[in-house]
């Protein structure tokens, strides 16, 4: 059971950064980013479900509240390159000025 | 009994990560993630942390999700890829959602499924509140200035310039 879990943990970690890591367009790396934190969340939620922490599910609670904040941001950047008309890659971006 | 349900929507949350790895399309990728999210959400269920997956729910697989469809709705065509393989997206999305009804309804004809596999899972879920305004309170009030920010970026982002 133990080792399942941190096993699913590390495939889902491991999914989300090949994502992250090896596609182009900017949505599939923020959406590999989520599922990263999302495999550390379970990790979170299962340690401290096992030792009874409150302090544990706390911080997945944080966590969640972070990740929705960063989602957020990093979607709007995402529609703001979809107006300016540029290409949603990430190779095609090398400014940062608007 | 609890162990095998999690080992279950372990499984599944596995097989669609996997999924979404391997899918071109956005609109299949953001299926698979919104696969991966309920499933995660059982997990917590079913660890004994009923708050934390219903959040989940509610802000990941509800309300971020509902952004990122938005954002692949804004996308050029090229780019999201839907309209040409509309197959793959709607097969995955009818298996993950039957995947977590299922497993909804099997917790539900059973109903040792409430007390988790923590010792303390239950009781320590009630001492959250006391937790996040006690000894987290900082961390609490700067999570909720970085909501804020971010909320004021969205607005500024999004204004329309000259």
């Amino acid at each position: 059971m133990n080792q399942a879990v941190w096993a699913a943990c590390f495939v889902l970690f491991a999914a989300g950064l090949s994502l992250l890591v090896f596609r182009r367009e900017l949505l599939a790396m923020l959406l590999g980013l989520e599922l990263m934190v999302n495999a550390a969340n379970i990790g979170v939620v299962y340690g401290a479900s096992l030792a009874g922490d409150a302090s544990g599910l706390s911080a997945a609670l944080l966590i969640i509240a972070v990740a929705a904040a960063e989602a957020v941001i990093g979607l709007s950047l995402i529609l703001r390159v979809y107006q300016s008309g540029r290409s949603p890659e990430s190779d095609a971006l090398k400014e940062l000025h608007g | 009994m609890v162990h095998a349900a999690i080992l279950l929507a372990g499984v599944v949350a596995v097989v669609f990560a996997v999924l979404m790895a391997t899918q071109k399309s956005l609109y299949a990728c953001a299926v698979c993630l919104l696969a991966v999210l309920l499933q995660t959400a059982a997990i917590f269920y079913f660890l004994g942390a009923p708050l934390v997956a219903f959040l989940q729910v509610m802000i990941y697989a509800g309300a971020v999700m509902v952004l990122v469809v938005v954002t692949i709705m804004a996308a050029p065509a090229e780019n999201a890829r839907a309209v040409n393989k509309p197959s793959a997206p709607w097969l995955l999305a009818v298996l993950g959602v039957l995947a977590p009804l299922g497993e909804a309804a099997w917790a539900l004809s059973r109903g040792e499924f409430s007390q988790g596999v923590g010792w303390g899972a239950s009781a320590a879920q009630m001492q959250v509140g006391a937790v996040l305004f006690g000894p987290y309170a900082v961390a609490t009030e700067a999570v909720g200035f970085l909501i804020f920010l971010s909320a004021l970026a969205v607005i500024d982002l999004n204004r329309s310039r000259p």
